[in-house]
């Protein structure tokens, strides 16, 4: 594709003739994009928070917030304003250090974890080679904070919480992998601009959940798992050893653990889009689509039209998975421990292996459709 | 060798049957997001407090005999009956009644018990006072008629679950003139 808008080029150039020098000017645009995609996450949190409370409530044939601002998109921000000002509480003879640094070591990695997702051709902060590995070796952070947080609250049932929430993240984390192995494999690259573009040129047809149809499964309830939201929720369920590891967190710390945990739920359902369902692509090839409809391709507002549409349908198509888990919440019992890891360990795992070598012959098979 | 293909081939029915469940419930679900909501918008809406409802407790001053029946069965004896022997009509003298609805867990032993039916239970529920001593009612207050839902034109009042017609379990939307499931007396008598 061609090199279309180029946002830095531009920027920096703007810099230069308002009098900057070419080193600052460059220096200045380092950190937009992280900047735009925290915030763009933190308001992927609030988006989220304010989805669950309202699908939850249509679900269940109540209304949700109404109050806090026009239908109630406010309420998270009201929420997390309580979680400000709630005292911060240390519980006597825990760990202050490890108390406070158990939920940084939760939610760091999966703010990092943004840096790969791409919403566009040219729209990711880095195109890096190892992309979705970096995603799958920062989820394996999370366990250490997991440990920090049961430990350090001197509280047994903390510490049993914080243990089961650490088997489960660990148990799940192979499966997500061999899952993510198999299309690594079938795009012979791990970076998620290059998972995309394999997808790409057929549109709804040429996505990867139809060449993975076990494989799209398996990831899925892994993320589920690794995001600690029902059915695989023990950590931190209301009825389940208080609330497991979180039990003694109040204030910003307990909002950390929320915010985290709303950050991990899109980040994964970005991933599967990414993965799965075709990333940015239109359904219909938007460049067929604008060869019949006769424009040109280097035209500037089809760049922009193009750009738009991609960034679109990233979103929607991470909001249908949320909204697929925000109703599986709902409708399925929750798993115990022994469930869980059997399900990990037992199934998921032979499984995801037995996937990832048929997938490998069917790529030896079929070369033209399995990514020779 | 069959053991291990049959053990292998039901595990897989399972799965699928599993799998088919989760299904079934997700489309429960899904149903579900598309019925109205069943919430009663409280100060715009009011559910009607059914026939036997225990509210707050009225006092008729007037019925009132001073016999105490209703503290001696009172849980926690809380009516306080203000009295005194009047020797010129040889009867007690009823002076002051009071109730503290701070303290009542409006069980209705006393309506239950009072011999002169001056004591009744209404569909009053809203006590709610900036000052615990407010809840203090004396015999004035016992004595107001309760505030009637149907009656306030704010509100838009809905029926309870037994007052609706057969089939029906939510009360919006209800057409006009519904009648509760069962006969009315008038239909009972030529049985």
């Amino acid at each position: 594709m061609n090199a279309g808008i180029d946002l830095r080029s531009s920027f920096i150039e703007t810099l230069q003739n308002l009098g900057l020098p070419l080193g600052v000017s460059q220096a200045f645009w380092i950190p937009l994009p992280s900047i735009l995609m925290i915030i763009g996450a933190t308001v992927g949190v609030l988006v989220v928070v304010w989805l669950e409370r309202k699908i939850s409530a249509a679900a269940q044939q109540r209304v949700g917030p109404e109050f806090a601002g026009p239908l109630g998109v406010l309420q998270p921000v009201a929420d997390g304003m309580k979680l400000v000002f709630k005292e911060d509480v240390v519980p006597a003879k825990a760990d202050p250090w490890l108390f406070t640094l158990g939920p940084v070591l939760v939610v760091m990695p999966v703010f990092l974890s943004y840096l790969i997702i791409p919403f566009g051709q040219n729209l990711v902060i880095t195109d890096l080679n190892v992309g979705i590995f970096l995603w799958i070796s920062l989820s394996s952070i999370a366990p250490i904070g997991l440990l920090m947080s049961g430990y350090s609250s001197n509280n047994k049932y903390s510490l049993l919480g914080g243990l089961r929430a650490a088997a489960q993240s660990i148990s799940y984390e192979i499966p997500l992998a061999l899952a993510v192995l198999a299309i690594v494999m079938m795009s012979n690259s791990m970076s998620t601009i290059d998972i995309v573009h394999q997808q790409s040129g057929y549109g709804i047809l040429g996505w990867n959940v139809w060449r993975q149809p076990v494989g799209f499964i398996i990831f899925w309830i892994s993320a589920l798992a690794e995001c600690e939201r029902l059915p695989f929720d023990l950590p931190e369920a209301e009825e389940e050893l208080v609330a497991g590891y979180q039990t003694e967190y109040a204030g910003m710390k307990f909002g950390l653990f929320y915010v985290g945990s709303y950050v991990n739920l899109v980040l994964s359902a970005l991933v599967f889009a990414i993965l799965y369902l075709g990333g940015w692509e239109f359904p219909i090839p938007l460049d067929k689509l604008a060869s019949w409809l006769g424009i040109s391709e280097t035209e500037a507002w089809l760049q922009i039209v193009t750009a738009a549409l991609g960034v679109t349908m990233t979103i929607l198509k991470a909001y249908f998975l949320i909204f697929i888990a925000i109703l599986l919440r709902w409708t399925v019992p929750r798993v115990r421990i022994d469930q869980l890891l059997n399900l990990g360990w037992k199934f998921l795992l032979p499984v995801a292996l037995a996937n990832l070598l048929i997938t490998a012959a069917l790529k030896l098979a079929f070369p033209v459709a399995f990514g020779g | 060798m069959f053991k291990i293909l049959k053990q292998v081939s039901d595990y897989a029915k399972d799965t699928f049957q599993a799998a088919k469940y989760i299904g079934e419930g997700l489309a429960v679900t899904f149903d579900h997001m598309g019925r109205r909501p069943v919430t009663v918008q409280y100060p715009y809406e009011k559910l009607i407090p059914s026939e036997r409802f225990r509210g707050r407790i009225h006092f008729e001053f007037d019925k009132c005999i001073a016999c105490e029946v209703c503290v001696r069965v009172c849980p926690i004896n809380l009516p306080v009956v203000d009295w005194e022997f009047n020797k010129q009509i040889k009867k007690k003298e009823l002076k002051h009644y009071s109730i503290d609805f701070g303290v009542c867990i409006f069980c209705g032993n006393c309506v239950e018990y009072c011999p002169t039916n001056c004591l009744s239970m209404t569909e009053e529920y809203e006590l709610a006072t900036y000052d615990r001593h407010e809840l203090n009612y004396d015999n004035v207050a016992l004595g107001r008629l309760p505030y009637k839902v149907t009656e306030d034109p704010m509100v838009t009042p809905l029926r309870e679950l037994g007052y609706l017609p057969k089939g029906v379990i939510e009360p919006h939307d209800l057409p006009a003139g519904s009648q509760r499931s069962g006969k009315r007396p008038e239909e009972l008598i030529p049985e």
